[in-house]
């Protein structure tokens, strides 16, 4: 698989002669060795579920931020480079907020996923010279962006390349495969909110190496009824995880 | 193209063509507006202003700007080529003040075109967000951009920073905001009342030459004097939120009967001490309330209150 990748994988503007760009497809490694995080979009709304991968107990866990609020009805969880990720969540919160100034409506969920992935294939915005002048490297995350507009719940999956894909239910990162594996069996088209919940969960204790508790995973949802993006408690995640086999 | 100042140009052939007046970029702002708009190329593509102030690359907003080198002369300069050109007289009655219970903010509805009425109607109270409100007095366009504007940097703070933003802040943002631009002639007059959970209700003063200031009784617009008159007298800090509303009816009531550039409808507005606004009284007639007024004086408008007190 990596046979020309010696010749051919140092820049990042080089393709190689079977038409691949090395340095993109190693990005996505970057998101392979990252924590896990899932998706499951249900009718009544979309469920994140992220294992927060803390390295000591001595670290405060209320600082890794893995899912962030992107405006009311939107919000993203990541896997991968944290600096990246913050950087194309706070695009994409500068993106909404600007949108609902010229036009006064909240931006769509597909367009905030647009626009996060347009910032892929520049690797930034903007030119030489200015505050936010383009990176010198692809973006190492994958981000999972769920939210709720007139069309309803929707999850969208963005990657390193610029692609982005709608999904019903996703998994990214480290056990990505085992993980998306689990989900396919049990995921249902016309899941509750409440059993998705619990399903996120259920996966991300069978694949997570450490015991999973309140502490080292992070839950929100979108909910269709209220429209309304919302990171859980701690107390509400460890509800949860007391209801897990 | 020199232009120097008068106004030939507006007899050029070329008057009203894209190129045609230079463009002042928000990034001459510096980085206090953190705008990251990436518009249309085809429209906003990297434009210089002229080469006195180098190399600016354009992006997002673009103000085109009068023609002319300077234009703090040029707005100085139609003061006496053109008198009426750019008068932006501030006719108008709005006043705010703090009190016990938060802050009564109340307006008045009319703007005037030298003597024309043009409406009895205007919204002089901008609704920020859930919790910050914003008084309009000069123009119009001015505070209804600048003031939405904000509600935009404020959204983003609490998406940044997972909290609201403070009154304080809010308010020195846009005072930044007529700082940099002072001088090009903005014309804001406005007072920015609000309510965060960590510190209560709080009010500003914020104005085109970047004048902010705390206080607890301010009132904005050429009906002012009329307003403080009736203000100071009955104010005091331990007002029931009724009276308080009471006196900001009667305040805006009687600059209405005094100023000619302000009257139309009462709009009130409360500010709690929690976080959050009311409104209060969307559109209240002052002509109705006049005469209550009048009578509860002892005056019935006929002229015959003296008749059969006179001792002969």
């Amino acid at each position: 698989m990596w046979n020309d990748s010696n010749k051919y994988d140092r820049g990042v503007n080089t393709f190689s002669p079977e038409g691949r760009i090395f340095q993109i497809e190693y990005a996505f490694e970057a998101v392979k060795m990252a924590a896990t995080a899932i998706g499951i979009r249900t009718e009544e709304g979309v469920i994140l579920a992220v294992e927060k991968k803390l390295p000591s107990r001595l670290m405060d866990p209320t600082s890794v931020e893995k899912i962030m609020e992107i405006d009311y009805h939107v919000g993203c969880a990541s896997s991968g480079i944290a600096g990246d990720a913050k950087t194309l969540a706070d695009h994409a919160r500068v993106e909404t907020q600007q949108h609902k100034f010229s036009f006064n409506e909240p931006l769509k969920v597909e367009a905030v996923t647009q626009s996060i992935a347009d910032l892929a294939t520049h690797f930034g915005e903007g030119s030489e010279g200015m505050k936010d002048k383009p990176m010198s490297r692809p973006y190492g995350v994958s981000l999972l962006v769920a939210g709720c507009d007139e069309d309803g719940p929707q999850l969208f999956v963005t990657d390193p390349a610029g692609t982005y894909l709608k999904y019903k239910a996703c998994a990214i990162g480290s056990a990505a495969e085992g993980a998306q594996a689990y989900i396919k069996e049990s995921y249902k088209d016309d899941m509750t909110l409440k059993e998705a919940e619990k399903l996120s969960l259920q996966v991300l204790k069978n694949v997570m190496e450490e015991k999973i508790d309140q502490h080292n995973v992070e839950v929100a949802s979108v909910e269709k009824e209220t429209g309304k993006f919302r990171i859980y408690r701690t107390a509400e995640v460890n509800d949860i995880i007391d209801t897990l086999s | 193209m020199d232009f120097g100042n008068d106004l030939d140009f507006l007899d050029q052939p070329e008057f009203g063509e894209p190129d045609f007046f230079t463009k002042a970029p928000i990034e001459l702002m510096g980085p206090t507006l953190g705008l990251d708009i990436h518009q249309n190329e085809a429209d906003f593509e990297e434009a210089d202003i002229n080469e006195d102030i180098g190399e600016i690359k354009s992006e997002g907003f673009c103000f085109k700007l009068a023609p002319d080198e300077c234009p703090s002369e040029f707005a100085r300069s139609l003061k006496h080529l053109g008198p009426k050109l750019a008068d932006f007289k501030h006719g108008t009655t709005t006043l705010a003040f703090e009190y016990q219970d938060g802050i009564i903010v109340a307006v008045d509805a009319r703007a005037t075109q030298g003597a024309f009425i043009a409406s009895n109607k205007v919204r002089k109270v901008i609704e920020i967000n859930e919790y910050l409100l914003g008084t309009m007095a000069g123009g119009a366009a001015d505070c209804q951009f600048w003031e939405r504007y904000l509600a935009m940097q404020c959204r983003i703070y609490e998406l940044r920073n997972s909290e609201k933003i403070s009154i304080a802040a809010a308010s020195k943002i846009l005072a930044d905001i007529c700082y940099s631009y002072r001088g090009y002639g903005l014309s804001m007059g406005t007072m920015v009342a609000g309510s965060d959970l960590k510190k209560g209700a709080q009010l500003f003063y914020v104005d085109n030459d970047a004048t902010r200031v705390r206080g607890q009784l301010f009132s904005v617009g050429s009906g002012s004097p009329f307003a403080y008159g009736v203000l100071d007298t009955n104010y005091k800090w331990d007002l029931t939120t009724e009276e308080a509303i009471a006196l900001g009816i009667r305040a805006i009531s009687s600059a209405t009967h005094k100023d000619s550039a302000s009257g139309g409808v009462v709009r009130v507005y409360h500010v709690n001490n929690q976080g959050g606004w009311t409104k209060i009284h969307d559109q209240l007639d002052v002509n109705e309330d006049h005469y209550k007024f009048e009578n509860s004086k002892g005056l019935r408008g006929d002229g015959k209150e003296g008749f059969g007190k006179l001792k002969l």
